[in-house]
């Protein structure tokens, strides 16, 4: 079985040896990149600058949360909003595997930036199994390129160092209890953000509508979780389709997007079941999801299918 | 005892990488079971395998049609010299029946996800303690279609005749289905009757 102590002693041991001065951690805030802030900080202390990307495809309140996670942890840190650069470089890019690559290489860049300014030449990225699995490559099939891993230019300045490589969320989480950090029960935020969660392209006013569907969809259910309706889902979210249907509001016609709500139950992501959300439940997102977003939004369906064949997001 | 007499004690199960999804989670499984497990690229030759010690191999499934035709690297290699147990999962199990004459053809109807199995030899080892009906999850675009004259039927689903097979004599199995991932009800059963064998 996994042991989470003896994997922490260990990566702490194996990290001391291979980084030589400064270090930058890619940190969202999510489990895994928490995780590995943690570990490397144990290793090297104030040698790790954790770097928080605001690429302006975030959901709600999230790099205010991700900025007192920094505080909390006592990580040295930057803060750097990209949301603008981020914008431009997605203008008109509709495809899922180029909004990824485009995602991918900003990300880096960035963190080149960075690091000629801190004198850092290690990048610590929260990488796991599930990342380079699908990423594909040699006699492996691309699913889909995670940024982290897939999206990721060729001619990279900085020695990437991967401690999670091995290792499935589950895994980590456990190696976040261990380490008591609160992130433990987070739901996974892919890096791409709410880029990968509009249908082609992920402009401005598009990300204001999914990141206030996210938002509802995540706090109904997280409500249903705490008065005993179902129980937590792995992960689950709204996606932005770029479907018009014709709805009518006020006796006058409107013709607006479709949201689509998708919920799975996993314990690596590795193979997904749909999340049997109450009916109730699935009510109260869709009409609060319409009428908060008005003209924008007057169609909510439901996504009821597993890993394979789907993915968990859509993109 | 040291350290280095407890690891000789423990089963080596060596992952055959054909290229699938679910190859490094078939490596977790096996640690999962207190195996010594490896994976490794099926370029591997069977000479250094041998050098390394094993005690099994599993043959992981691989990228879409890899199962049809051509060659899974060096499983051949593998499948005609081992004398210890081998498991084929998926393309693994494809290229098994292939190897022993059978016939692998697209799946008129793929499998993707959730599928009912139904165990029609329950006293093979690789099924002991797996009821006669059990939920496995598939992922497969091409199945066996004619079984090889040495190997016997162990289950099978409503849409894919060849779930599991056997070799007559050797300790040879496949499966069409994945019982590494964590949604198969009986895959960790399955998983340690064949750690059994290893042994």
């Amino acid at each position: 079985m996994f042991n989470a102590k003896r994997f922490i002693d260990e990566t702490i041991e194996k990290l001391r040896d291979e980084i030589d001065g400064k270090a930058l951690i890619a940190f969202s805030g999510g489990v895994d990149s928490t995780v590995c802030a943690a570990l490397v900080n144990k290793a090297i202390g104030d040698d790790l600058i954790a770097v928080h990307v605001d690429t302006g495809y975030m959901r709600k309140n999230e790099s205010e949360n991700v900025r007192k996670t920094m505080y909390e942890m006592g990580l040295n840190h930057r803060f750097i909003d990209a949301h603008k650069e981020f914008y431009a470089a997605l203008r008109y890019v509709h495809d899922p595997e180029m909004k990824r690559r485009i995602i991918g290489e900003k990300f880096i860049r960035i963190f080149e930036e960075v690091a000629e300014e801190e004198d850092a030449s290690y990048l610590v990225q929260g990488t796991i199994a599930p990342d380079w699995i699908e990423s594909g490559g040699g006699l492996r099939d691309t699913i889909k390129s995670h940024h982290n891993v897939g999206g990721l230019p060729k001619d990279i300045r900085l020695r990437i160092i991967e401690p999670l490589r091995d290792l499935y969320k589950d895994e980590v989480r456990k190696l976040a209890k261990e380490l008591k950090l609160s992130v433990n029960e987070r739901q996974p935020f892919p890096g791409p953000g709410l880029a990968i969660r509009i249908i082609g392209e992920a402009t401005e006013e598009k990300v204001e509508i999914i990141r206030e569907a996210c938002f509802i969809v995540e706090d109904e259910i997280d409500k249903a979780v705490v008065n005993g309706e179902m129980s937590k889902p792995w992960q689950y979210f709204a996606v932005l389709l770029p479907v018009q249907s014709v709805g009518v509001h006020g006796d006058r016609r409107v013709y607006g997007y479709t949201v689509a709500v998708r919920a799975v139950d996993s314990i690596d992501a590795m193979t997904c079941n749909y999340t049997h959300i109450p009916h109730s439940v699935l009510e109260r997102i869709s009409t609060r999801i319409t009428n908060t977003l008005k003209d924008k939004v007057n169609r909510v369906v439901y996504d009821v299918t597993n890993k394979p064949p789907g993915t968990v997001e859509w993109e | 005892m040291g350290v280095e007499g407890y690891i000789s004690v423990m089963t080596r199960i060596l992952v055959v990488d054909n290229g699938g999804q679910w190859t490094h989670r078939e490596w977790r499984t096996l640690r999962d079971l207190n195996v010594d497990a490896a994976i490794i690229p099926n370029t591997t030759p069977y000479q250094r395998i041998m050098e390394e010690g094993v005690d099994g191999l599993v043959l992981s499934g691989g990228a879409p049609r890899i199962g049809l035709d051509g060659d899974l690297g060096n499983c051949n290699e593998y499948l005609e010299k081992a004398s210890f147990p081998i498991l084929g999962i998926c393309a693994g199990h494809q290229y098994m029946a292939r190897y022993y004459g059978g016939l692998v053809k697209p799946s008129k109807t793929p499998e993707y996800g959730k599928v009912e199995l139904l165990v029609v030899e329950p006293d093979s080892p690789l099924f002991k303690g797996v009821p006669s009906r059990s939920i496995v999850w598939e992922s497969h675009n091409d199945e066996v279609v004619v079984l090889p004259d040495d190997f016997m039927l162990l289950a099978e689903s409503v849409n894919c005749k060849v779930q599991a097979m056997q070799h007559k004599t050797r300790p040879l199995y496949g499966l069409q289905f994945h019982p590494e991932v964590e949604h198969t009800e009986y895959g960790e059963v399955i998983f340690k009757n064949f750690i059994e064998m290893c042994r």
